[in-house]
């Protein structure tokens, strides 16, 4: 369906917004973010133009969803943006504050430059034409313009390199904020990077490559933060290098479509249990937390299913979109890329360990944990829902094929076989969910049975310093909980310290000293004083005279 | 009729796991001048922690470690083919691909890890730090080479992998067999890169606060699973087996070699291993895979 | 005819066997299973756990009578009281004793777990073991050496066999007598405060 609003265009430009199979179902991912999201509000007391805010940056996401020509796109993108950058404001610094909108504004900007290149070549700004236009391109130009648009989506998506704003930016934002911006905003570089370069290029080896390395750092920088929101933020960073890297090879757009919807559900999900373990504890790191399972058993059973789902293991929802990215990396040949991305999801399990362990298992740190109780419906009654969600993908991984089959025959792509929900086929292989969470869970059971039935009977440890501990009595002093810094020795070997010391911050601070030291220079030559001014107005105003004479 | 194979195949595991057991113990008995328990001494092991009075348990979750070690190894087992080129003994492999059983691999350690991390014991955080810290270094050179193997055989299935193998992949592409050989010594838990469990440094791990049946249960998981991993072994480099017999061959030999390699050396440090593993079985396989694609 | 070491493990194996008993088939063969599978936590109390690394090594092998050692108190079925032991181990040694899974035995070694030794006037050892564990078999001797070690591992397990040892069950019958002993030597408080009811604790899965 498209809407043509030629009637109104300026000139001969033609905006217009259409309805596509590609955009219902990032629509839908954002209905699904902020469904589920409404649910925390009452719990916090927000400003009302918090609110207002989130209408506005709501309505701008679905106009970068339904908009057919990259004028709106690019109105829909500012004001995203802009609005992000409002609602940042509410509790985060003003130094993470200036990295945002810097970042987003240069961010803006490269868009802006390019989406007039497009416009330039055929004087169209609309999708059906860009793919021509860019053909149209010189080489040279054709280039600046892929680095361009990269460079916009990049720092949206907080590739390594581009991350230095989200990590803050992250673990200051509100609960419910930093929820949407893991969720739905990064989702929107996602939709852009398939929109503007996916759509208009061939498959550039360049991006995948990008994306395994974006995934293999961000997870070594997840495993080395203490911030239980720095990790996960780190963590959707590494995510989303694997939408990337699935992006850049043929055929990835099944993958990254899949992994898309995993990943805002199971981010959803952790990015709420723990604003709920933050509601009730008022305590945000790992080293400041823990021994929370019998006193929220629920929120324990969730995250514990959020985090199988982020490891991607089998048999919940996150085995099946990476089984689907690794059948596309197979398919294609790039080997080393795979292994590159099996590496990364494999390291991911030692920061998932620390996510359960650091808050919930292992001894509470402090006395104040030992009064915590279970959140309320409103943290749960989400978490619920996005659980289910996630363990039904898992059963029936094909469940969503056929409407992914629609987006890709749109995209005129090779579409996935479908025999029944139950099995999902990739190019290469296939995997039968059902089977293997019918098998696991009777397995599973049965294990149970036999267990229970044993002769000898198990007696509950007296309490919770009834442990093995070398003959000793530990007490409240005994600094018990050990582990919520796993991963620390890591650096001590040599080849992971390059990736774990070095920061962009380094470059960037170099990048801020400069332009300060730049504008000492032209500070020199206007220097504020009165007479200088007007000498150089002076100055100003003959060389635009003698420049308009000529 | 799928049912009674799975039973069989369960059995199979346990008891050739055990026996495997009770060789490792005599064979390192007789590389340290010793002469060993009895051939079945971890089945009486285990038969004996089954028949503790008590066990000390630490809640729920403590139950549930040990049970979904048990059941990820059990379901681990059912989706590997025991034997190329025919459906006899395949279990539920036609189901899965080895991306399942890779992953499947590591659920029931993660699972444990759940159980060991609810029983509060610090000793035991510190071998599951020490054994997550290695684990990616560990299955790098192992999942390297089994995707260059993948894309040879142009097939995810183990059981085409294995009748793939016109000459087995081990003497095809020595470097990648090499290269997952080090992953393979490490997953079996042997030496150099048995750090997760030192007995006196970090009292014995992960295993720390187990007692009595839960114990029990982990001896018997980690007889099926280490058959289970040999046979994965075999069907993915040394060509499958046809036979029992051939299969029993097989697995011995490669048994064999691992403890045999265990025994002769020392133990690594976490970031040693990690070091090592990064450094050289990485590299070997990285090169394997180049040159066994290169066209 | 067979000579040497094979002859030596022939011998102590048929002695393991020989004792006959009257129990049901069911307790005879979870007996047998307990006899043949013994775990002794690695825990040097005193003096004499200098004799138990040879014990447990190449030289004596005390795993070929499925003897071996264990990390933690979870895991082990045996504690070897090595010799003297002084208030600050006797602490130690009932938390650990008091963590081990039941069934479970008390090995104790050299004269002066027995009457103290030549410790009998110490002001910080204790001088009868019995008083404050109970203990199923004593070894004798200043130290024992590992061929007496192993004689009396057989012995207890001719008696884990025979379903004779049962001193863990001792402890619980009796359990404010050696609690109060404990309490004489340690303080009011003895760590881990332990109450009898949960003790007896019967339940869980």
């Amino acid at each position: 369906m498209m809407i043509n609003l030629s009637n109104y265009a300026l000139g001969h430009i033609v905006l217009a917004l259409e309805m596509s199979h590609l955009a219902n179902f990032f629509a839908v991912l954002i209905l699904l973010s902020m469904g589920t999201l409404l649910f925390l509000v009452k719990n916090y007391a927000l400003p009302k133009s918090f609110y207002a805010l989130s209408a506005l940056l709501s309505t701008s996401l679905f106009l970068i969803v339904y908009a057919a020509d990259y004028l709106l796109f690019f109105i829909g993108w500012e004001v995203m943006s802009i609005t992000t950058y409002f609602l940042l404001s509410f509790s985060v610094s003003q130094k993470t504050l200036h990295k945002y909108i810097i970042f987003a504004m240069s961010s803006a900007l490269a868009l802006f430059i390019a989406i007039l290149m497009i416009y330039s070549t055929q004087q169209s700004f609309l999708y059906s034409d860009a793919r021509e236009s860019f053909e149209l391109m010189g080489e040279f130009q054709g280039v600046f313009f892929l680095v361009l648009i990269l460079f916009a989506i990049f720092v949206k998506l907080g590739v390594i390199g581009f991350h230095y704003w989200l990590v803050d930016a992250y673990e200051e934002a509100h609960d419910i904020f930093t929820a949407f911006l893991s969720a739905v905003l990064s989702k929107m570089g996602v939709y852009a990077l398939i929109i503007l370069v996916v759509k208009v290029t061939q498959p550039m080896l360049a991006l995948a490559i990008i994306g395994v390395m974006t995934s293999i750092i961000a997870t070594f920088k997840a495993i080395q933060e203490d911030s239980v929101k720095r990790v996960l933020a780190y963590s959707s960073i590494a995510q989303l290098g694997y939408i990337v890297t699935v992006l850049g090879v043929a055929d990835g757009m099944s993958g990254a479509l899949y992994h898309s919807l995993i990943h805002t559900a199971v981010k959803l999900l952790l990015f709420i249990n723990i604003a709920g373990v933050i509601y009730m504890t008022g305590r945000d790191k790992f080293s400041q937390l823990g021994g929370l399972i019998y006193k929220m058993p629920q929120s324990f059973v969730l995250l514990l299913i959020g985090i199988i789902v982020l490891a991607g293991m089998p048999p919940l929802g996150g085995f099946s979109s990476k089984f689907l990215i690794y059948s596309a990396l197979l398919d294609t040949k790039y080997l080393l890329l795979l292994s590159g991305v099996m590496f990364s999801s494999a390291s991911a399990f030692l920061y998932i360990y620390k996510l359960i362990y650091g808050v919930y298992l292992g001894h509470p740190s402090h006395k104040k944990l030992e009064s915590a109780k279970e959140v309320s419906l409103s943290f749960l009654l989400p978490q619920y829902l996005l659980a289910f969600i996630l363990i039904t993908l898992g059963t029936f991984p094909a469940l969503i094929v056929p409407y992914i089959n629609e987006i890709l025959l749109e995209s005129s792509l090779t579409t996935l076989s479908f025999t029944h929900a139950g099995e999902l086929i990739s190019a290469f292989a296939q995997f039968n969910g059902l089977i293997v969470m019918s098998a696991f869970g009777t397995i599973f059971v049965l294990v149970v049975i036999f267990f229970v039935s044993t002769r000898s009977k198990a007696k509950e440890a007296k309490n919770r310093f009834d442990i093995a501990y070398c003959g000793e009595e530990p007490d409240e002093s005994t600094h018990l909980h050990y582990g919520y810094s796993m991963g620390k020795e890591l650096a001590r070997v040599g080849i992971l310290r390059a990736i774990i010391k070095n920061s962009s911050s380094h470059f960037y601070e170099y990048l801020g000293k400069q332009t300060l030291s730049f504008a000492e220079l032209f500070r020199k030559i206007y220097s504020g004083k009165l007479s200088v001014n007007f000498n150089i107005a002076i100055l100003f105003l003959l060389l635009l005279l003698w420049g308009s004479l000529r | 009729m799928i049912l009674l194979e799975l039973l069989l195949m369960l059995l199979v595991a346990y008891g050739v796991g055990f026996l495997y057991y009770g060789l490792y113990r005599n064979i390192t008995a007789r590389f340290q001048r010793r002469f060993g328990p009895p051939l079945w001494q971890s089945f009486f092991d285990s038969i004996k922690f089954f028949l503790k009075e008590e066990s000390t348990s630490h809640g729920w979750m403590f139950y549930l470690g040990p049970i979904i070690m048990m059941s990820g190894a059990i379901t681990t087992l059912f989706f590997i083919p025991f034997f190329k080129e025919t459906t006899n003994f395949s279990g539920l492999s036609s189901y899965g691909n080895l991306f399942v059983v890779l992953y499947l691999l590591v659920l029931g350690p993660l699972g444990n890890a759940l159980g060991v991390g609810t029983g509060g014991n610090p000793f035991g955080a510190m071998g599951v730090t020490r054994g997550l810290s290695r684990l990616f270094a560990l299955e790098l050179p192992f999942y390297i080479a089994v995707i260059a193997i993948m894309s040879l055989s142009g097939s995810a299935d183990i059981s085409e992998i294995a009748a793939h193998q016109s000459t087995m992949y081990a003497l095809a592409y020595p470097l990648l067999f090499i290269g997952a050989l080090f992953s393979f010594i490490g997953m079996m838990g042997q030496s150099p890169f048995d750090v997760v469990g030192a007995p006196v440094e970090v009292y014995s791990g992960p295993a720390s606060e187990f007692s009595g049946k839960f114990l029990a249960l982990l001896m018997s998981q980690s007889a099926i699973y280490t058959f289970a991993k040999l046979v994965l072994m075999v069907n993915l480099f040394l060509g499958g087996a046809q036979g029992f017999l051939e299969l029993l061959l097989k697995t011995f030999v490669l048994f064999l070699f691992v403890i045999s390699f265990g025994s002769l050396y020392g133990r690594f440090k976490t970031p040693q291993s990690i070091d090592f593993l990064l450094k050289v079985p990485t590299t070997i396989a990285v090169i394997g895979l180049i040159l066994a694609t290169w066209s | 005819m067979e000579e040497g070491f094979l002859l030596e493990q022939k011998t102590l194996e048929g002695d393991l066997n020989s004792e006959t008993s009257h129990q049901s088939s069911v307790d005879f063969l979870m007996n047998w299973f307990r006899k043949r599978s013994i775990f002794v936590l690695a825990y040097g109390t005193g003096c004499g756990a200098i004799e138990m690394p040879p014990t447990f090594t190449s030289r004596y092998d005390a795993e070929r009578l499925g003897i071996r050692g264990a990390a933690t108190p979870r895991q082990a079925d045996v504690i070897i009281v090595s010799g003297y032991c002084s208030y600050k181990t006797l602490r130690r040694i009932i938390r650990t004793y008091e963590q081990m899974s039941n069934p479970k035995y008390v090995l104790a070694l050299g004269s002066c777990t027995v009457n103290g030794g030549m410790y009998w006037d110490s002001y910080n050892t204790i001088k009868k073991l019995e008083d404050y564990l109970p203990v199923d078999m004593y070894v004798n001797g200043c130290m024992p050496r590992p061929e007496s070690i192993l004689e009396g591992f057989i012995e207890l397990q001719k008696e884990i066999g025979a379903g004779k040892a049962s001193s863990w069950q001792k402890y619980e019958e009796n359990h404010e007598f050696y609690r109060k002993n404990q309490e004489a030597v340690l303080g009011e408080k003895v760590e881990p405060s332990y109450e009898a009811d949960w003790y007896l604790y019967e339940g869980g899965l």
